[in-house]
């Protein structure tokens, strides 16, 4: 028994560690590092350890918890930040459902919190919630707007069968009309599947101009692969969440000639010098790079470190009105982020407004073609 | 949907289907001899996949490592049971299976992974690597619990399931690997265009198949494990050593396990996790064939992985629901044929 | 200290405890991870009685706290119902979609149930994430909090005393259930299902019952997260949460209602600490948690099977054992008047396959007659007692009680005719006490259900019940072995504690295979005289035995079998004369 005592103590005494010491600025960071969105948590938490120590002379305290993708330990990862730790920012998490459920402890201890995720929009409405990757509508307008270009008509659909993949259904179904576009096939399929052949048949077979692929990382290159196996030659488009260097090596040739939107980050020394997302990219690319290894760069990693950049800035202005810790340091700060742009990042140049927390416009998406195993911009 | 559509629907069910197949039939095979319902069936399969992906980049892949941990906890493991006297004997046999074995493939692993091999030997290594993993696995998990309920049996092996999907993550990343095909290129066969990996696929599956009925039905172990699935206490009485059949049962299971993620590793992305979701569509099969009939067991898989081929023409957003729901109504007819059992 | 407040104290003292906590100056994350703990607690307390007590394994339960938490979700956001009234509501839901699987599944034996959970687990999972009612895989938000006279429960304090409320009422209830004659039922599932069929526990309906207890309970938990949470999708109620479910009821020990909530804290208080402090002990940001996780599960069942609170229960004081008041009498049934034909076996014949295990064998005993049934070894005797109780299907012949016909009817339907049993192999629940063992035999002369048991409303009935259980114990001399466990008893007195499980039942006819065996000589003597005093009162008794000198001195009636045929039936007297007797049986007795 006393064995068990001991344990609980232990148990006890930890739990109470939460504690920070007063005027640390300290940050809240809930990803997926672990479950089915590990391939979008984990380059997030790698960045995390990217981050400076200390902004305007405050120390900086970084805690790190793992959601695994799931909306309720989100929400306990985040109530912990705001009621224990007294987080002045949360950033997370990596997948939708799990950064909604993180908006709306934010919203409740009204504690500024930057999604790492696209989030519906009565989500990024709300006031404390700031959105960091490019907003699905954003996207989906540069890709529609290409397929357009390039003489599409009508295109087929495959994606996830999750979040992300009704992401970009919905985005067809608000402002596809606009750019002429008909949807002729509606195919889903789950990450660890082993075989696409039959979504990619009924595609094949609805004879599109081309097919939008909505998943992200490797689990795009599954239906890639497929398509041009079965012999589709029509182009393919893929959205931001595909465009990894690991999709690449998957794919392998059966990548070459798709368009990609993508942010500027995983081609940042191919932007041209007068692009403001140029050098805070390659501050970003070349310290991961360092850290992780070549071609290890990600959109989802930059993301953190785009929320670094704006709050490099922000937080020394907040810092002149109140102490970190007090709810009147998260209004100034909150306040500083909504106002204090536009903050040029890795990713884009944000600039928040009252009444828009999503913050980037075409600055942010460039559109990308693979050849040859490396991604090159499309001027 | 015109018949080439249909075809190479069937081709890619019967594709899947055979790898279900060789699953489900290794968990009926563990089931029958131990009563272990091994939920970690999956995890060698992805094990498999990954680790011949990782020998055709040229570079050792961490699973030659992780067989070192595994050797070495299971000699800590021996020692621990051996703790209260043993024969030098003993400690002989363990130091050579879970220490020098080990060692040894990893040696060799070392010694010829950046070497530029032909597709067979990098597979062969890539089983030699998974197997023993099988045998490490009943050692350190499983046999200490030989004579558990099923319940905490099944329970054990939702552990082993997390530790090695949690391995697989430190081990493999997040990311999907993808591994060459054993020999490149495909066939037109009239509107069909077969690859020969899944020519690889049905042979090896025809070959475990048979390799399964002459085991059982022509050696002394193979009629063992037999007799130890049809009676436990029995097979001991005369003499039958049920640990060693466990071992055996395990062995196979995980040779069946990285057999599969061979031939599986070339035609799809695999994840650390994926293994587990395979494995449950081979237990949707080992249900069907009540965990006990191999036969059935293996037209049950051909048939998921047509359902599941065809649904995802049809119906690709309820594919899971279907695939997985396709055993409600098994379940019912087992159901009105069973009558009242007492548990275990 | 009384015994009785030894074993309340630390209950009460822990219910003082949990009710200040949020008031003391801890972290509030404490409440936050007590929350969840009190969540995942009334999960894994259904999985306890499905499970631990029932020996089904569910590993669907977190889809049912899905029903829940959607319905709630749905009719709150969209219709705008408010919380309370979707208590009920989610509740049913949760019910409803029990029965179904329920009746597919329960009827399954072993490894069958988990299996097919596992498979619905996922199918439902992706359900939710499909239909457009429910947000697909963005689910819900906005659900509005839970509302009492004003107070809106926002904070996790404020609604940590609802939640603590409900899991503590549920575990209270669940053991009110278990103690109780239903509960009984229940507990004789897991490896008592034949004894309990024997004696009117309708089996089926035993397992759907904690089935769909097992799926409110998870139901009510949905409804308490879906409005703590505020938003609801797909995730939590997957797969992946319902392993984590039966985790926390094995970690804590299947068989203890409170070891549910003691599992359920463990882990989730040590998934807490390995995620927040094992980065920081290896020195890497590597996801080790899942491993340790893993690995500690394993060594768990290693080395304490039965879960973690039975060590903790060794702590604990022994719950203190009542003798049962003298409450009311049962009534009893009219005996059949003596010598008027009881039970007539007619071309009775069971075939194994090729194997004839009893061969058209008729014969006849009358009401107030002590029958014996001998024959060597293999004869066929057990099989005629299973053909006469139900246990076995006849394959052709008939069995007659009275003048109705017996055969084709459940072990349970003729069991209510009177017809009580014991076992050649004997069948009792070794953990369960023997005054309880022997209760399970008065199951059918109580009527009390789910709901009553569960409130302790029937607490008049079971008092009688367990008075009449305790005044056969003391007629077949084990009263003072009434509150030990039965597994500890010799198997001499375990066959005796059979006898006195049949009376419960209030028989007219006792079938009592070999009650002789391993009893010394004086304690068969006690048996004998007791079987005569029985027979005084109108009981009849029809034995199996092997002890010649017992059957000879007490039966009235001989019927003798040789594989499976009858060779000779008459009075003792006359049977030992007869040749075939003395070649088939006492000739083997004699060699």
């Amino acid at each position: 028994m006393a064995k068990y005592i001991a344990i609980w103590t232990a148990g006890a005494l930890a739990l109470s560690f939460g504690n920070p010491t007063l005027a640390d600025v300290t940050i809240g960071v809930t990803v997926s590092s672990t479950g089915s969105g590990a391939a979008l948590g984990i380059p997030l938490k790698n960045s995390v350890e990217l981050w400076p120590s200390e902004i305007a002379g405050e120390k900086l305290k970084v805690i790190v918890l793992d959601d695994a993708g799931d909306p309720s330990i989100a929400t306990t990862n985040a109530r912990r930040f705001v009621n224990d730790d007294k987080v002045d920012v949360i950033v997370g998490s990596a997948l939708t459902p799990a950064s909604i459920a993180v908006a709306g402890v934010a919203a409740e201890a009204s504690t500024p919190h930057f999604s790492a995720s696209p989030v519906p929009p009565n989500i990024s409405k709300g006031k404390w919630t700031f959105v960091l990757p490019q907003d699905a509508g954003l996207i989906a307008r540069t890709l529609f707007a290409k397929m357009r270009a390039d003489g599409a008509k009508t295109f087929g659909y495959i994606g996830f069968s999750d979040s992300y993949g009704d992401l970009w259904v919905n985005q067809y179904k608000a402002i596809g009309a606009e750019y002429g576009l008909e949807m002729v096939a509606d195919e889903r399929y789950a990450r660890p599947d082993t075989s696409v052949s039959g979504q990619v048949l009924k595609i094949v077979a609805a004879r599109p101009d081309a097919v939008l692929i909505g998943a992200s990382g490797t689990g795009a290159a599954l239906p890639q692969i497929g398509l041009r196996e079965r012999g589709f030659i029509g182009t393919i488009y893929q959205t931001h969440g595909a465009v990894t260097f690991d999709f690449l090596r998957i794919a392998g040739a059966s990548a070459d000639n798709t368009v990609f939107a993508s942010g500027p980050v995983m081609v940042a020394e191919a932007q041209p010098d007068t692009a403001e997302t140029k050098k805070d990219g390659m501050d970003y690319v070349t310290t991961y790079e360092a850290k992780f290894g070549a071609g290890t760069r990600t959109q989802f990693g930059a993301h953190i470190h785009d929320a670094m950049a704006i709050l490099k800035k922000a937080i020394p202005v907040a810092l002149e009105k109140a102490k970190p810790g007090t709810s009147e340091f998260r209004n100034t700060l909150r306040d500083a982020i909504e106002t204090g742009g536009p903050f040029p990042a890795s990713q884009g140049v944000f600039e928040y407004k009252a009444d828009d927390h999503l913050g980037l416009d075409e600055r942010a998406v460039v559109l990308l073609t693979a050849k040859d195993g490396k991604f090159e911009l499309i001027e | 949907m015109d018949a080439t559509i249909a075809t190479f629907l069937i081709q890619d069910g019967l594709t899947n289907g055979a790898v279900y197949a060789l699953l489900g039939l290794a968990l009926v095979l563990v089931f029958s001899v131990t009563r272990v319902i091994f939920i970690p069936q999956g995890e060698f399969v992805a094990y498999g996949a990954l680790t011949l992906a990782l020998l055709d980049g040229g570079r050792v892949p961490a699973t030659a490592s992780l067989l070192i941990c595994f050797g070495l906890l299971a000699f800590l493991v021996d020692l621990w049971t051996m703790r209260r006297g043993t024969s030098t004997a003993a400690i002989l046999w363990s130091v050579l299976f879970n220490l020098a074995l080990p060692a040894a493939i990893y040696a060799v692993t070392l010694g010829i992974a950046p070497l530029a091999l032909p597709s067979l030997v990098k597979a062969l290594l890539t089983v030699a690597i998974i197997a023993p993993m099988g045998f490490y696995v009943y050692r350190i998990a499983y046999r200490p619990l030989a004579d558990a309920s099923v319940l905490v049996l099944l329970i054990a092996s939702v552990g082993v399931h997390l530790a090695m999907m949690g391995l697989g993550l430190v081990f493999f990343g997040a990311e999907g690997l993808r591994a060459r095909p054993l020999s490149a290129g495909s066939f037109a066969v009239g509107p069909l265009l077969v690859s020969a990996q899944s020519l690889w696929i049905y042979g090896a599956t025809i070959a475990i198949i048979v390799g399964l009925y002459l085991f059982f039905e022509k050696t002394l172990l193979g009629k063992a494990l037999r007799a130890t699935a049809v009676n436990r206490l029995g097979a001991r009485l005369v003499g039958v050593p049920t640990q060693f059949t466990g071992v055996t049962a395990f062995l196979l299971a995980a040779t069946i396990g990285a057999v599969s993620g061979v031939l599986i590793g070339p035609i799809t992305t695999i994840y650390y996790d994926t293994g587990f979701l395979i494995g449950l569509k081979g237990f949707v099969a080992a249900i069907i064939g009540g965990l006990a009939s191999f036969p059935v067991t293996a037209i049950a898989a051909i048939g998921v992985g047509m359902v599941e081929s065809f649904t995802s023409f049809f119906a690709s957003s309820f594919k899971e629901i279907i695939v997985f729901g396709l055993i409600i109504p098994v379940l019912i007819w087992l159901s009105l044929g069973a009558g009242l059992h007492e548990e275990e | 200290m009384t015994a009785d407040l030894k074993h309340t104290l630390p209950g009460a003292i822990a219910i003082v405890v949990l009710a200040l906590v949020p008031l003391l100056p801890v972290p509030p994350f404490w409440i936050t991870l007590l929350n969840n703990i009190g969540l995942a607690s009334l999960v894994a307390i259904g999985l306890v009685l499905l499970t631990g007590v029932g020996g089904m394994t569910s590993f669907g339960q977190a889809a049912f706290c899905g029903f829940g938490a959607y319905t709630t979700a749905v009719l709150t956001t969209a219709y705008g119902f408010s919380p309370w009234a979707t208590l009920p509501l989610s509740l049913i839901a949760g019910a409803a979609t029990a029965l179904p699987l329920g009746l597919i599944t329960v009827r399954l034996s072993g490894h069958f149930l988990p299996l097919g959970t596992i498979a619905w687990g996922l199918a439902l999972y992706y359900l939710f994430g499909q239909v457009e009612l429910v947000g697909r895989y963005d689910g819900i938000s906005g659900i509005p909090p839970l509302e009492l006279a004003g107070h809106r429960f926002l904070s996790g304090q404020s609604i940590y005393y609802v939640i603590w409320f409900f899991v503590i009422a549920t575990a209270i209830g669940a053991r009110n259930l278990l103690d109780s004659r239903v509960g009984r039922g229940i507990r004789a599932l897991r490896g008592g299902g034949q004894v309990a069929e024997a004696f009117g526990v309708d089996i089926v309906r035993a397992k759907l019952t904690v089935f769909i207890l097992a799926g409110i309970v998870a139901a009510l938990s949905g409804w308490l997260y879906a409005h703590m949470q505020r938003s609801v999708n797909p995730t939590p109620f997957g797969l992946n949460m319902g392993i984590e479910y039966l985790l926390m009821a094995v970690v804590g020990g299947a068989g203890h209602v409170w070891g549910a909530i003691f599992g359920a804290g463990v882990v989730l208080i040590l998934k807490d600490l390995l995620q927040r402090f094992l980065p920081d002990l290896i020195g890497s940001s590597i996801n080790f948690e899942m491993i340790v996780f893993g690995a500690l599960l394993v060594t768990i069942l290693q080395f304490a099977r039965d879960g973690l609170w039975p060590l903790v229960l060794k702590f604990a004081a022994k719950r203190p054992t009542r003798q049962p008041a003298a409450a009311g009498s049962l009534p009893r049934r009219t005996m059949p008047a003596v010598g008027t034909p009881l039970l007539r076996i007619d071309m009775a014949r069971k075939a194994f396959g090729g194997l004839v295990a009893v061969n058209d064998v008729s014969f006849e005993i009358k009401a107030g007659q002590i029958a014996g049934l001998i024959g060597p070894n293999g004869a066929g005797k057990s099989t005629t007692f299973n053909l006469i109780t139900g246990m076995l299907s006849l394959t052709s012949g008939s069995v007659f009680y009275g003048g109705e016909k017996l055969s084709g009817m459940s072990p349970r339907r003729i069991a209510k005719h009177g017809i009580a049993r014991t076992f050649q192999h004997a069948k009792i629940l070794p953990t369960m006490s023997v005054l309880e063992n022997v209760t399970l035999g008065a199951h059918l002369r109580g009527s009390a259900g789910v709901f009553k048991s569960f409130l302790h409303l029937e607490r008049q009935e079971e008092a009688t019940l367990l008075a009449e259980a305790a005044r056969q114990l003391e007629r077949v001399g084990l009263g003072a072995n009434m509150h030990r466990p039965a597994g500890d008893l010799a198997l001499g007195q375990i066959r005796i504690l059979e006898i006195a499980r049949a009376l419960c039942l209030d028989p007219t006819i006792l079938l009592l295979d070999e009650p002789a065996a391993g009893l010394r000589h004086a304690e068969k003597q006690e048996l004998s005289a007791l079987l005569r005093k029985l027979k005084e009162e109108g009981v009849s008794v029809l034995l199996v035995e092997h002890d010649m000198g017992f059957v000879m001195g007490l039966v009235d009636h001989l019927v003798v079998l040789d594989f499976g045929t009858l060779i000779a039936e008459g009075k003792p007297a006359e049977v030992r004369q007869h040749p075939a007797v003395i070649a088939a049986y006492l000739g083997e007795v004699a060699a």
